[in-house]
């Protein structure tokens, strides 16, 4: 395996003088090593979010869908906002380890464990709107198709809605096998490496019996190859079937052909903004500046810089098309000079700048390359992405046909908390992932080490032989002409 | 009869002699007990390991048990009929013809009633007149179950009995006889000849008694007039429906002018009927529903309806009348007065001016032209009030010659501008008695409160009109230990018969001329035969005698006098700012105050609940920097002001801008502001009365802007349509006369292959046949809708609408299904509307011109309600199927199924879906009717009570229209046209919703529907909807 020829040119996807002892040191630090201050701080900042959020969701139950700002006009808002940012945000992990595995992506293997991650997570989030939204949320197994006692009632299959609960469920459900079956090899390597038996224990049932023979090789290979191919697919059809809820209904601004391209661009845009998010702080935090590099960051921001056209473009054709129409039942759209100038003048220009202008900077090569730039960028773009969801949800239903119903919409303390209470969740299990996981696919990191790795790149380059060189003398004797090479690369570089 | 049947044990007893027969006779048992075997071998018994510590022990855990088992669960007061009581089989409603007069509403009705209960009101279509039950009339029946009646007899506050009410009543009056005091009777109009004759009994015995009649919102004025020019103390009664021109300087015919109930006379002269309709020309100061429905509204002052009047008055008499007007209007007075000229006898000309002057020049217009449409012959006798008298009353009051008061069906401490100056009186009178229903203002300060009953608990009888007489009965028992004054003055007056009694005596010997009483009360209504003549004139009215207007005058006489009240309301003038107060349509003069329903209902012109608040126009409210706004949530708010009117101030008026308010006039409704006999809640808004000085509706006022911001409950936040004429549309007489239908009314096409095709011809979808079985449409003629608001209360009714309050409506969580959209005109008139769009589509200042009403727009009115799809957006959403179609046409929504994903609701076009946002029914948290056990007995057992979580919807009635399969099923009999109704066209008096069966070809629904002003709302969309629009013709004929 391993070495095949990558031209000099391109940027090594592991810095640093990193042997593969390393890699498994780096990927362990933060399972081995203790928590710092700073992790406790944010974690408990975002349990008691979480707690808040609980609080909020408990209330709403028990008391009714009427505690959050919702009117007769406006039905959904926040509520299927936060759900469909949510899922929009989880899009990135899938794309991230599906289609980039099928197209030979390396540079994926450093941030597709934390993406998909995330991927998983934020999908939970996602998943409990569609059910604290329902006025019964007790009755919510009512939208399984399910063999039951009502005699002939079964669900609709033809409303959105429904096809919703089957994309998301499959998404989490594959996402999940995808991201553990991935996990294995790591966790086998936790297992190993751990001295406590509770936590042997612990990794030896996460890692399914992982035994490293070459037949589990060949088998992790075979299967992720597989379950690529199924989550490529997922990677398009989620997102296509949110937007249907949308697409699909008769509403000034919803009813739009253009929604499902224009949803999925939009998610893998969200999607990756997040990760970006997330990894400038992680690679710093948990020390993995070596193998998230510069690099890696410039390709997750020409993946948002075309993404994001995608989705300009589809807001130009949205406005356009609306006053081309000539309908002035369209003359208050979401994208329309009705919502640029009424009274959702806020939500439309906080669309149009985070998602159409900031991101535009991207185009230019070194602001793409910095850290800085880009965690601020992805940022925007996170809450350009919620306030898109918001004007079309809040917008569109506030202006429909007849001017007579319409009205406006005012959050809640509710509202609010509980899409805090998923922020919190969300980070919640993120940190503890961090803590507990192998936050880098370390086993699949090794397979590039010798091909991609700066140092073997350069050993390579010197017209050195590699042969050898993954030995470390903290696991292994070094001898002959093996250790003349690394002192002479180690003079060398020094 | 008892039963001879002969039970056979066995073969045996075939034999006499039979031994064994004989045994079996004897003994129960054939076999011996076995009770040897069980206690007589003392051994085993000794071996039993039961111990009698073991036996007490199964005993004491036995009795538990059983006491255990025998605790109830929660207790359900559900008690079956031991003896079914006649007439009434459970699940089947009777209907029993009743009246309303409660003093300002007065309509002949038929009460639906459930095992019992008084449930609905419904029109009594028999009625000649007053037969229409308008949206407050609908609401009343919630009144009878108003939890905060006053239950009995009260005196200091502790409930009493009727034998001590009785015996103290009975020495007060005697003393006040021997006092020689005055005992006066200060009651509402009742206009009954029961009441009238019981009073001449009750002043024979007492002597010094006057009775007085009182209505809180005064028509003195055009009773005074209408005295002096015919000799009656009565109103000159209208049929509008034989109008080609109606007139009208500030009259509100189409709510409660004179009493009111023309409007379903007037709907019928409005519906385009051979190239005819009628011309409505509305001069007016607030914008009132009457302007909202006229072809032409002029706005000016009340001062200018004066002058404007006169001026009507010289043009159509070729006089020259003196006055200054603006030029628009007095051209619009002139054109009025053509008008007029050209109709001739078909014309007629009212007026709202509290004026004497003003009343008489109208009734004199009405007479000289001869016009067929005013009914001075047999007037109307449902208002009755002297204003001055009433004034005379406090006087003596206060100078201590009123021995005793007797008060029913007023609330003068509420209801009189100067209320304090009465209370004052009221402590001077030595016995002081208030029948009422509430302990309210005036009932708590009298000495004793004498509970009434609600009319569905009363006899009593009305002569509506001359001629038309109108009988009450009860519907129900008394829930609470009262009386009624009818009944209480029989007593006092020492008659021991029964109100029924003597109401059935009064009726036999003056009303009937022979006809069965029996009919009579089963109908309701009565139309005199001509067999009896009843007076009408007041015997216990001291002062008419002494008020120089109200002498009958001759001929001549009346010329001179009409030329001096024109001169008169000629030489009008009025120092700045006027306000003109008015009664509202849900609230009237405020004697429903504590009826959820009606707190509820959205006014029909400002869309606003829960409140009353000053009108004014955006002019002045600019000139005083007054401000309405939306919040966030799309909730108005509004600045406060200071009104003052002659020395009398309202400290915090919220000020409401209304598009069409003349300039220079503000508006303040009654019936707002009560303190006392109603819940927290309902303690909304001002008291408009301390303004009502001198009984005049118009007063010179002076406003102040105050601090403070109030916060509005306001069904639609949107006043104007955008554009948007497809929703309403709207055409004039001219146009629909001459051009086809494709111009004013098209339908929407698609193209199908290349062809444009009418859309209801195009389907992606297999159509489901529907041509079997009944299929519903329901026709809104919005020509023919006034835009009353009965129909919202008696869906309210009909289909237990929960009430949410004034905070919830403030958020837009009215649960209406059935609304009524009213919409302004951004330019003057729709049309120009339209104009503007076409001028400049698509930009931005066209937008802003259209989001703002007209300083004087026109208005139209739309009932919206579900509009049951065909092809319904809302059935294809729903993930559980809870929303689905019905074979007859129907969306119908499966309550128990819904998870409340609102995504139905979402997707309805209309917006029509309401979602229970709370559980509204036995929450503390929404204190209205459905959370007292008394209050809920209202409900209507046929419709579930919606949980929260659930959408709801307009349901077309379905168990209206199930009930009515059922009844010709079982009769075995075809259904006729006309016998399916919903609670909204079966409210409709002027016959603006119409409800039918398209698959019976013969039925007046399939004419409708063929109509070439038929549309469906949004139709473009390819809803299919089985409610459908007629488009709106304005008759903008100038002279």
């Amino acid at each position: 395996m391993a070495s095949h020829y990558e031209a000099p040119i391109r940027e090594p996807l592991v810095t640093g003088e990193k042997s593969y002892h390393d890699v498994t040191v780096d990927v362990a630090a933060p399972v081995e090593g203790r928590a710092n201050k700073q992790w406790w701080i944010v974690f408990s900042i975002a349990l008691v979010a979480f707690l808040w959020g609980l609080g909020c969701i408990i209330y709403t139950v028990s008391t009714g869908i009427g505690v959050w700002g919702l009117n007769k006009t406006v039905g959904w808002a926040w509520d299927i906002t936060n759900f469909v940012w949510w899922v929009g945000i989880g899009h990135a992990g899938t794309l991230i380890s599906a289609v980039l595995l099928l197209f030979r992506q390396k540079w994926r293997m450093a941030v597709n464990r934390s993406a998909e991650a995330m991927t998983i997570f934020s999908v939970v989030q996602a998943g409990l709107f569609p059910i604290i939204h329902m006025g019964r949320p007790w009755l919510a197994y009512w939208v399984l198709p399910i063999p039951n006692q009502f005699g002939s009632l079964w669900v609709n299959f033809n409303s959105p809605l429904l096809w919703d609960v089957f994309a998301i469920s499959t998404y989490l459900s594959v996402s999940l096998v995808f991201w553990w079956t991935g996990l294995l090899p790591d966790f086998a390597m936790l297992r190993d490496r751990a001295v406590k038996p509770f936590q042997k224990k612990i990794y030896s049932l996460l890692s399914f019996g992982w035994s490293g023979r070459a037949k589990d090789w060949q088998r992790f290979e075979e299967v992720s190859l597989v379950l690529a191919g199924l989550a490529t697919p997922l990677v398009l059809s989620v997102h296509t079937i949110v937007s249907f809820d949308f697409a699909t209904s008769v509403i000034p601004g919803w009813h739009s052909t253009i929604y499902p391209p224009y949803f999925v661009a939009g998610a893998i845009f969200s999607g990756f903004a997040m990760v970006l998010t997330l990894l400038i702080i992680m690679r710093k935090v948990s020390n993995l500046e070596a193998y998230i590099t510069r690099g890696h960051i410039e390709y997750m921001n020409k993946v948002i810089l075309l993404t994001g056209g995608i989705v300009s473009v589809a807001y130009i054709t949205e406005f356009f098309i609306a006053w081309y129409s000539g309908s002035n039942y369209e003359d208050y759209t979401y994208l329309s000079i009705g919502a640029a100038t009424g009274p959702y003048w806020w939500a439309f220009w906080a669309l149009i700048i985070c998602n159409f202008i900031v991101p535009q900077t991207l185009w230019i090569k070194k602001l793409r390359r910095n850290y800085m730039w880009s965690f601020i960028v992805s940022i925007v773009i996170n809450i350009g992405m919620w306030f898109e969801r918001f004007d079309i949800i809040v917008i569109n239903l506030s202006k429909g046909h007849l001017p007579s119903s319409w009205t406006m919409f005012s959050p809640t303390f509710v509202d609010v908390g509980i899409f805090l209470g998923t922020i919190g969740f969300f980070f919640v299990l993120f940190l503890l992932y961090a803590r507990t996981f192998p936050v880098i696919a370390q086993a699949e990191v090794k397979t590039i080490l010798k091909s991609s790795g700066e140092r073997y790149k350069r050993l390579r380059e010197d017209g050195n032989s590699l042969v050898g060189t993954g030995a470390d003398s903290r696991t292994s004797d070094i001898v002959g002409t093996t250790k003349e090479n690394l002192d002479q690369d180690t003079k060398n570089n020094s | 009869m008892a039963s001879n049947k002969k039970y056979w044990s066995s073969v045996e007893e075939l034999n006499p002699n039979s031994s064994i027969a004989e045994t079996l006779k004897q003994n129960e048992f054939v076999e011996e007990i076995p009770n040897d075997e069980f206690l007589g071998d003392k051994d085993s018994l000794g071996s039993s390991s039961t111990s009698r510590r073991d036996f007490l022990k199964y005993v004491g855990f036995t009795t538990a048990a059983a006491s255990l088992a025998a605790c109830e669960g929660p207790v359900t007061k559900s008690i079956p009929y031991v003896v079914q009581p006649e007439n009434i089989v459970p699940g089947v409603a009777n209907y029993y013809a009743t009246t309303i007069a409660d003093g300002y509403d007065f309509a002949s009705i038929l009460i639906k009633t459930r095992e019992g209960r008084p449930i609905k009101i419904e029109s009594n279509t028999d009625a000649k007149i007053n037969g229409g039950a308008n949206a407050r009339v609908h609401a009343s029946v919630l009144g009878l179950y108003d939890s905060m009646r006053v239950q009995g007899p009260k005196a200091k506050g502790e409930y009493i009995s009727w034998d001590d009410l009785d015996t103290n009543v009975a020495s007060g009056l005697n003393a006040a006889k021997a006092s020689g005091k005055q005992i006066v009777l200060l009651t509402q109009t009742f206009a009954s000849p029961s009441v009238k004759n019981i009073i001449a009994e009750f002043s024979q015995k007492y002597g010094n008694v006057k009775h007085i009649q009182y209505d809180a919102i005064s028509e003195d004025a055009a009773l005074n007039a209408f005295e002096a020019s015919y000799g009656v103390r009565a109103l000159a009664d209208y049929d509008f429906s034989k109008a080609e021109v109606i007139v009208s300087f500030g009259a509100d015919f189409l709510g409660d002018w004179q009493g009111g109930g023309f409007d379903s006379d007037y709907a019928k002269g409005r519906i385009p009927s051979h190239g005819k309709m009628s011309r409505h020309i509305q001069f007016e100061s607030n914008m009132s529903l009457t302007g909202a429905n006229a072809d032409k509204r002029v706005p000016l002052t009340p001062t200018q309806q004066k002058v404007a009047l006169a001026k009507f008055y010289g043009f159509l008499n070729g006089k020259s009348v003196g006055g200054e007007l603006p030029a628009k209007i007095e051209e619009a007075v002139k054109n009025a007065a053509a008008q007029v000229a050209r109709a001739g006898k078909n014309a007629v000309v009212v007026t709202g001016i509290n004026d004497i002057d003003a009343q008489k020049v109208v009734l004199s217009i009405n007479k000289s032209i001869g016009s067929v449409v005013m009914d001075a012959d047999a007037p109307r006798m449902t208002r009755q009030g002297n204003a001055k008298q009433v004034a005379a009353l406090v006087e003596d009051m206060k100078a201590g010659k009123v021995g005793a008061l007797i008060m029913s069906g007023v609330n003068p401490l509420y209801t009189l501008p100067n209320a304090s100056e009465f209370e004052a009186g009221l402590a001077s009178v030595d016995l002081s008695v208030a029948f009422s229903l509430k302990e309210d203002e005036t009932s708590t300060k009298a000495g004793y409160i004498a509970a009434e009953p609600h009319y569905l608990e009363s006899w009593g009888d009305v002569e509506m009109k001359k001629g038309h007489y109108s009988l009450m009965q009860p519907t129900i028992r008394p829930i609470f230990n009262t009386r009624q004054f009818q009944e209480s003055l029989l007593k006092w007056a020492g008659n021991d018969v029964s109100y029924h009694d003597y109401i059935k005596q009064t009726w036999e010997s003056t009303v009937l001329g022979g006809s069965s009483w029996n009919t009579a009360l089963h109908d309701g209504v009565f139309v005199g035969n001509g067999n009896v003549t009843v007076e009408t004139d007041e015997d216990a009215v001291p002062f008419a005698a002494s008020n120089e207007d109200t002498e009958p005058v001759n001929a001549e006489a009346t010329v001179a006098s009409v030329s001096s009240s024109v001169n008169k309301l000629a030489g009008a003038a009025a120092n700045g700012m006027e306000i003109t107060l008015y009664p509202k349509t849900g609230m009237g003069d405020g004697r429903q105050a504590n009826n959820p329903w009606l707190q509820e209902l959205p006014d029909p012109i400002t869309r606003n609940t829960w409140d009353n608040y000053l009108t004014i126009s955006m002019a002045d409210a600019e000139a005083l920097d007054l401000e309405n706004y939306t919040v966030s949530n799309g909730a108005l708010n509004g600045d406060y002001v200071k009104v003052t009117v002659g020395g009398v101030t309202l400290d915090k008026v919220p000020a409401l801008i209304q598009p069409g308010q003349a300039k220079g006039t503000v508006g303040l409704s009654f019936g707002y502001g009560k303190t006392l006999g109603v819940k927290e809640e309902m303690k909304t808004g001002v008291n408009a009365y301390p303004l009502y000085l001198g009984f005049n509706n118009t007063q010179e006022v002076k406003l102040e802007k105050v601090s403070g911001t109030h916060e509005f409950a306001s069904v639609q936040m949107k006043s104007t349509m955008d554009g948007r004429g497809d929703i309403l549309r709207e055409t004039s007489l001219e146009i629909f006369n001459t051009k086809d239908s494709h111009d004013w009314n098209p339908q929407p096409e698609v193209s199908v292959n290349h062809q444009e095709v009418s859309a209801d011809e195009a389907d992606i979808w297999a159509e489901f046949d529907s041509s079997i079985g009944h299929h519903f449409n329901l026709s809104i003629d919005l020509n023919a809708c006034t835009g009353c608001g009965a129909c919202v209360i008696a869906c309210h009714a009909e289909n237990n609408v929960p009430v949410v309050g004034k905070s919830e409506v403030r958020k837009y969580r009215d649960m209406h299904w059935l609304r009524i959209d009213r919409y302004y005109s951004s330019e003057e008139s729709f049309e120009g509307d339209m104009d503007v769009v076409e001028a400049a589509p698509n930009s931005i200042s066209t937008y802003h011109q259209l989001e703002h009403p007209s300083e004087n727009p026109q208005v139209a009115f739309q009932p919206v309600m579900c509009q049951h799809c065909n092809h319904a957006p809302c059935e294809t959403v729903c993930p559980v199927a809870a929303t689905s179609h019905g074979k007859q046409g129907q969306n119908q929504m499966i309550y128990n199924r819904c998870v409340g994903t609102r995504y139905c609701a979402n997707n309805c076009p209309y917006k029509v879906r309401r979602f229970n946002w709370f559980l509204y029914s036995q929450n503390d948290e929404f204190d209205f009717y459905m959370n007292d056990d008394l209050g809920r007995m209202v409900l209507n057992p046929d419709v579930t009570v919606r949980s929260r979580g659930v959408m709801e919807k307009c349901s077309m009635c379905i168990q209206m229209t199930q009930k009515t399969i059922l009844d010709a099923k079982r009769d075995g009999r075809p259904i006729k046209d006309g016998e399916f109704k919903t609670a909204c066209s079966a409210a409709c008096s002027s016959g603006a919703i119409k409800f039918g069966d398209v698959n019976d070809k013969e039925s007046e629904i399939v004419e409708l529907k063929e109509d070439k002003r038929m549309y469906h709302l949004l139709g473009f969309k390819g809803t299919r909807p089985n409610v459908f629009y007629h488009t709106k013709v304005r008759n903008t004929e100038e002279a």
